[in-house]
């Protein structure tokens, strides 16, 4: 059955086109939601980023001649470590979170208290700078460490002593990492080009399997699978199956100048399948912070950092992302955790039921009656709906009253394009334009002149417009030459009109040059 | 057969006396919907002209009696709750207007003492037609109702049209308007045959449009076309008076005008236009008036105060009271009776009516496709004035619902600058694209758009989907065409263009709202910067034709590219229809030289073609077969030698076989200027009904006249022999109801036909190269144009040869 239109419809505007691909997916969504801070001060390049395996994941950033451990809530140094002689290079939490081992660049390896800061163990071996170093996942033990003497070692840490000595890098070692799997497998990337994947079971040794990257590798990480290995080296990030014996899976070449680390991210979210939700994130001297899908072989994340970036670093639990850069700024991104969300609902909810406690309510209480009305439906519930007032602006008001003079100049004082452009588009439909621009006083067709001039020339509405100023032109034209302020007003429309004027020549020249080229293309 | 789509506004309803049922005038018969529902429950069939008049004879609720007047001249008696026609009187005259004053004023004491009834009666009197100059064609008489007969002799007023007759609810007075004048006739209290009633007559400097009794008092009530409402307090105390009342002489009457008996008149202007509706209420406390604007004013009638209903949408036409005082029902122009809750004026229901036709400005009058008929579920999507689209069920003969297209608030009253010229509908019915156009003020501001719309998987509505602004720039559209099977459609511009739109709704995020279900366009195209008049899909939608101007292009819609050029008509082609599945494409062209053509595909070449003024082509979906809706020539019309036969008949349906000129069957059919046709999927209902036919229609056809009034019916059903029966059935149907009748037209077709041999210089057949020098030689073109004609033949034939 057909319903009579009896409400009054606001006019509208016209609609915008609509983007083709939607402007936020919801994983590049997830990614701006880490809300960004800077620690600043910090001097000279940040090395190295590493956080806490156990809760809450604090984090550790080398910088100079100094360890800085970091607080994930409040983001601020909970401690420093600054008893080293030279450059810190690297750093790495024990499973536990308990120590922390550091490397400089002249050859020392120190563990420390993470509480106390006391130098447990000292080890001395490498005779060059030593570049990384990296705890294994299960195993309180042992580390692996590696530097420019070209020799990765493997230590036991109680004793102060390398186990084993693995040569086989021609070059200086930059970068390590143990498999999520196993505790006695690890990754030494080279500036040799190469990726030596080592198990220290294998007596002599020896390399378990080698890969070329092609460039000197920076930095290298163990994707979740323990399977996947992701090296950076150059522009380049490559992804490579150890399992499948070494096959290149995949390269990403969206950085422009060199990556100089990686590491893994994780979406957090639910509704994203399993194995879906890990990313690689790289970092490069472009400034650039990518982040990768393997699982899709795509970039689906991108952001700019005003520096070159060294290092990047990611929570276990999702939330935070911290990246350092090469002048000493920290960019840190925090995101609201569920535990935080849930403990602040919590206590709003304990506050809650003290308060109804406390007041009982009597219909002495003016607001005994009015009790229950703050009430959500429950799922159940009918709902009675009482009909929804449409909220009507001024100018929806003024043309409901046929007041349509009053109603084009209430909406040219409100400085939205798109309404004025509407009314007059419904003013046109009730044959009323013209009339309306007839019986403007003075200062009312300054404000159409003003905004003739600041619209006639946009291509979304010039079509209306541009008719229009010439109709106002010819219509008051006594009015405008009696008018000082109005003459200044048209001045500034021929002024914007010769503008566009000449920007239309110019596309037109463009256009000549370029249509003979597509003719030929278009042939071929 | 399914006939429907009447008006049911040609004349005011009357409520039933419980108030449950209201009584329409609908063409010949008067329909009876239940107010609560508003759908229809009876309908009283016998007159054979449009009814004019119904009054339900007031007593106790069960009382079901009522008189109609009609056209056909005669007056009928009914019991509406069987229904069962009682009795019949002929007056021989065409009633216009009739008001039975007695039965009015005494309710309910009626068979105590059974006196006679009479009715007064505005008829049109014929045969004063030729006699004068200045003809006088209304007269006002009385009708003796139980007696069954005509006062001899006696006329009332004589008037130049017929007027409608007002009556008071008292039974009192009844009144019309002439011009500037309103007479007003007191009813004798014992009313025989001889007396005769007392007649005042009130000025006015403007024409009056309407009037009204005050329900208890002396008061009338007159509307002017200027829009002033004129109240007359006091009206016919000195004519009226029967003597022993004092009758002032020297009183003052403000307002009132010359010697006229009333006491005061005043003047109420709100209405800005013509006031078509005024009505007192029935405590008198209040007058209703309405008219243009579309809305109900309610006037405190002692202190002038006003209460609205705005925004209903459409010109008032009339205000009918009920017996129960919360309920009553305006009827308005585009069709609708809106049910009104009485104190609160909220619309409880509408019975809606097939949306009328409304005029369009200027250059969209001649657009054809004013219908888009839905083949599958029976529905017709019909324009409307307010910039939306009704939607029909043309087989259960009631409105399903609207798709506002353009959202703004309809003024009635104003200049037309918002038009929607274009509906198409998907042949599955499932997608609709419309144009609207905004017309520019002094060549500012113009706007055309083009939408397309989806229905919704629940509520099976529309939904908007996707709008585009100046889709072809500032160039008008001139089809819009849907592919047969797949999400795709072409608009075709007088710019020169046609633009292939796709529908990319297949991105779909698992678990997500579907996103970017838009319409995009794919191609455009363009022959010779020729504008693009029509548009079409082959049914398999591998071929999309467009006609530029009078050739017609063949391309590939998914590629784009043009695969052929036929042609060429005299004039512009303004629709291109695929025959069915065949290779036949059907074009029509109007003025200057109307012409209907059928197109062989495969040979690239004209099939055969008529000289015949086209108005609206169907193709069947299955067979080879399809059907036109040909305005007949004035000169045909004229030389009828059957002059009541062809009496208002102004067009013929012509069912064809592509193979052969010669139509299949034909009936002739009346307003058939802007009319519309389709063929539909035979609906499961409609089939039980001719199952006993044993031979069920698989498509029938819709022919939807210019008043938007339809037909629906079996154009097959005369081609096997064991339905003839049934056939002959129908038509019997069709010649009572005189709006298409078979036998009369079928003589006429060897005219068509010696058009087509005198016309068309080429007559096609299966060796074209033997006729083309055949006919007389002042008939034949010139000889140059003949060569090339005969070379293309002769190769067309070898390279069939070669296939």
């Amino acid at each position: 059955m057909a319903e009579p239109n009896s409400t009054f419809k606001p006019i509208k505007p016209k609609l915008k086109p609509k983007p083709r691909t939607p402007k936020q997916t919801p994983e590049s969504k997830y990614w701006s939601s880490f809300k960004n801070h800077q620690i600043p001060d910090l001097i000279s390049s940040i090395t190295s980023l590493t956080f806490s395996p156990s809760p809450p994941h604090p984090f550790a950033a080398t910088h100079s001649t100094s360890l800085k451990i970091f607080n994930p809530q409040t983001l601020s140094p909970s401690s420093t470590i600054s008893s080293f002689s030279d450059v810190v290079s690297s750093a790495s939490f024990r499973c536990d979170g308990l120590l922390i081992a550091a490397s400089d660049l002249s050859g020392l390896i120190q563990v420390f208290d993470v509480k106390t800061r006391t130098p447990l163990r000292k080890l001395r071996s490498h005779t060059r700078p030593v570049r990384f170093l990296k705890y294994p996942l299960h195993d309180k033990l042992h580390l692996v460490s590696g530097g420019d003497d070209a020799v990765v070692k493997y230590w036991d840490v109680a004793s102060e002593t390398p186990l084993l000595e693995l040569l086989g890098h021609k070059d200086y070692v930059r970068c390590g990492d143990f498999s999520p799997v196993s505790h006695e497998m690890c990754v030494t990337g080279s500036y040799d080009h190469t990726v030596k994947l080592w198990d220290v079971r294998v007596t002599g040794s020896k390399t378990v399997m080698e890969v070329n990257h092609g460039k000197p590798v920076e930095s290298v990480v163990f994707l979740p699978s323990g399977g996947l290995v992701a090296t950076a080296g150059g522009n380049s990030v490559k992804i490579w199956d150890f399992i499948g014996g070494g096959q290149m899976v995949y390269s990403m070449e969206s950085h422009t100048k060199t990556v100089t680390s990686v590491c893994v991210g994780r979406v957090g979210k639910e509704n994203v399948e399993e194995g879906r939700e890990h990313r690689v994130l790289s970092v490069g001297l472009d400034g650039y912070m990518k982040v990768f899908d393997y699982g899709r072989m795509k970039v689906t994340h991108s952001m700019r950092f005003p520096a070159p970036l060294m290092s990047i670093g990611f929570s276990p639990d999702c939330g935070v992302r911290v990246i350092g850069s090469s002048n000493g700024v920290m960019y840190v991104g925090k995101r609201k955790t569920k535990e935080e969300n849930m403990e602040s609902g919590l206590r709003s909810f304990w506050s809650l039921g003290v308060e109804q406690e406390r007041r009982v309510m009597r219909p002495s209480y003016f607001r005994y009656f009015h009790r229950g009305q703050g009430d959500k439906p429950k799922e159940g519930d009918y709902l009675v709906m009482r009909p929804k007032k449409v909220k009507l602006a001024e100018h929806d008001k003024l043309l409901k009253k046929f007041r349509h003079k009053e109603a084009l100049v209430s909406v040219l004082g409100n400085k939205n394009p798109e309404n004025v452009v509407a009314v007059m588009e419904e003013l046109v439909a009730r044959r009323k334009l013209l009339k309306c621009v007839e019986n403007l006083d003075n200062e009312e067709l300054g404000l159409l002149l003003m905004f003739l001039q600041k619209y006639s020339t946009v291509p979304r509405f010039s079509g209306l417009l541009m008719g229009l100023t010439k109709k106002v032109l010819e219509m008051r034209v006594e009015d405008i030459r009696s008018s000082e302020a109005l003459k200044g007003q048209i001045r500034n429309l021929k002024r914007s009109v010769e503008e566009e004027i000449r920007m239309q020549h110019s596309l037109q020249e463009l256009q000549g040059i370029i249509s003979p080229l597509l003719r030929i293309a278009g042939r071929g | 057969m399914i006939r429907g789509g009447s008006s049911y506004i040609s004349s005011p309803p009357a409520f039933s006396n419980d108030a449950k049922r209201l009584l329409v005038c609908t063409a010949n018969t008067v329909s009876i919907f239940s107010t609560s529902t508003a759908l229809q429950v009876a309908s009283l069939e016998g007159h054979t002209a449009a009814v004019t008049s119904v009054i339900v004879v007031p007593g106790t609720k069960v009382l079901c009696y009522c008189w109609t007047a009609s056209l056909d001249g005669t007056i009928r008696y009914w019991d509406f709750s069987v229904p069962e026609l009682l009795k019949t009187l002929d007056v021989k005259m065409p009633i216009f207007s009739m008001v039975i004053p007695s039965i009015v004023g005494q309710p309910a004491e009626s068979n105590e003492k059974l006196t006679d009834v009479f009715a007064y009666l505005s008829i049109e009197d014929k045969k004063v037609q030729e006699n004068r100059p200045k003809a006088m064609h209304g007269q006002i008489r009385k009708c003796n109702l139980t007696a069954s007969r005509m006062v001899g002799g006696l006329i009332l007023k004589e008037t130049p049209q017929p007027e409608f007759i007002t009556v008071s609810s008292s039974g009192k007075f009844f009144g019309i308007r002439n011009k500037r004048k309103l007479h007003v006739w007191s009813v004798p209290a014992i009313d025989s045959g001889r007396s005769l009633a007392k007649k005042i007559t009130l000025h006015h400097s403007k024409t009056l449009s309407v009037l009204a009794f005050h329900p208890t008092e002396r008061i009338v009530a007159a509307g002017d076309v200027t829009g002033r409402i004129l109240v007359w307090r006091g009206f016919g105390y000195r004519t009226f008076s029967t003597g022993d009342e004092l009758v002032n002489k020297e009183e003052e009457h403000p307002g009132v005008r010359g010697n006229d008996d009333a006491d005061s008149c005043s003047t109420w202007h709100w209405h800005s236009a013509e006031v078509k509706v005024l009505s007192f209420s029935s405590d008198g406390a209040y007058l209703y008036s309405g008219g243009k604007e579309g809305v109900l004013v309610v006037w405190q009638l002692d202190t002038g105060k006003k209460k609205f209903l705005p925004r209903i949408g459409s010109p008032l036409l009339c205000f009918t009271d009920s017996p129960d005082p919360t309920l009553s029902s305006i009827s308005c122009a585009d069709n609708l009776i809106h049910m009104l809750e009485m104190p609160s004026m909220d619309i409880l229901k509408t019975i809606s009516g097939i949306k009328l036709p409304h005029s369009f400005p200027g250059r969209y009058e001649g657009l054809s496709s004013g219908f888009a008929f839905d083949y599958t579920s029976g529905l017709v999507a019909l324009r409307t004035e307010s910039y939306g689209i009704q939607f029909y069920s043309l087989f259960d003969d009631h409105g399903m619902y609207e798709v506002q297209v353009c959202e703004r608030n309809h003024q009635p009253g104003d200049e037309i600058s918002v038009v929607v010229i274009l509906v198409a509908l998907s042949q599955d019915g499932s997608m609709m694209s419309t144009v609207e156009v905004k017309l520019p003020e002094e060549g500012i501001g113009g706007l055309v758009c083009l939408k397309f719309w989806a229905l919704g998987s629940e509520n099976k509505k529309f939904t908007l989907s996707t709008v585009i602004y100046e889709p072809h720039r500032d160039a008008g559209i001139s089809a819009v065409a849907f592919h047969p099977t797949r999400h795709m459609a072409v608009s075709s511009s007088y710019g020169g263009d046609f633009k292939v739109w796709v529908c990319n709704d297949e991105i779909h995020q698992k678990g997500q709202t579907l996103q970017n279900s838009g319409w995009a366009c794919l191609a455009v195209g363009a022959y010779k910067k020729k504008p693009m008049t029509a548009a079409a899909f082959s049914l398999d939608g591998s071929v999309l034709a467009v006609a530029a101007e009078t050739v017609i292009t063949l391309w590939d819609p998914d590629k784009n590219v043009l695969l052929a050029v036929i042609g060429e008509t005299f004039s512009p082609i303004v629709t291109l229809s695929f025959a069915g599945k065949s290779e036949y494409l059907v074009s029509v062209s109007r003025d200057p030289k109307p012409q209907l053509s059928v197109w062989n595909m495969s040979k690239l070449s004209l099939s055969w073609s008529y000289r015949l003024h086209i108005e609206a082509v169907a193709c069947a979906v299955d067979l080879l077969s399809f059907a036109v809706l040909a305005l007949l020539p004035e000169s045909s019309m004229c030389t009828e030698s059957n002059e009541s036969m062809s009496q208002g008949r102004d067009g013929a349906i012509l069912l064809f076989n592509v193979m052969d000129p010669v139509p299949v069957a034909s009936w002739s059919v009346r307003k058939a200027k802007g009319g519309g046709l389709s063929f539909l999927q035979g609906n499961p209902s409609f089939l039980e009904e001719n199952i006993s036919d044993g031979n069920a229609p698989k498509e029938l056809l819709v022919y939807v006249n210019g008043d938007h009034e339809y037909v629906l019916f079996d154009p097959y059903s005369n081609e096997a022999n064991e339905v003839s029966m049934a056939r002959r059935k129908g038509l019997v149907e069709l010649e009572e109801t005189g709006q298409v009748g078979y036998a009369s037209i079928y003589g006429e077709l060897p005219e068509f036909k010696r058009n087509q041999t005198s016309l068309v210089p080429s007559v096609p057949s299966e060796r074209p190269w033997e006729t083309i020098f055949s006919g007389s030689s002042h008939n034949l073109p010139p000889l140059t144009k003949l060569c090339a004609a005969f070379l293309e033949s002769l190769m067309e034939k070898r390279t069939a040869a070669v296939e």
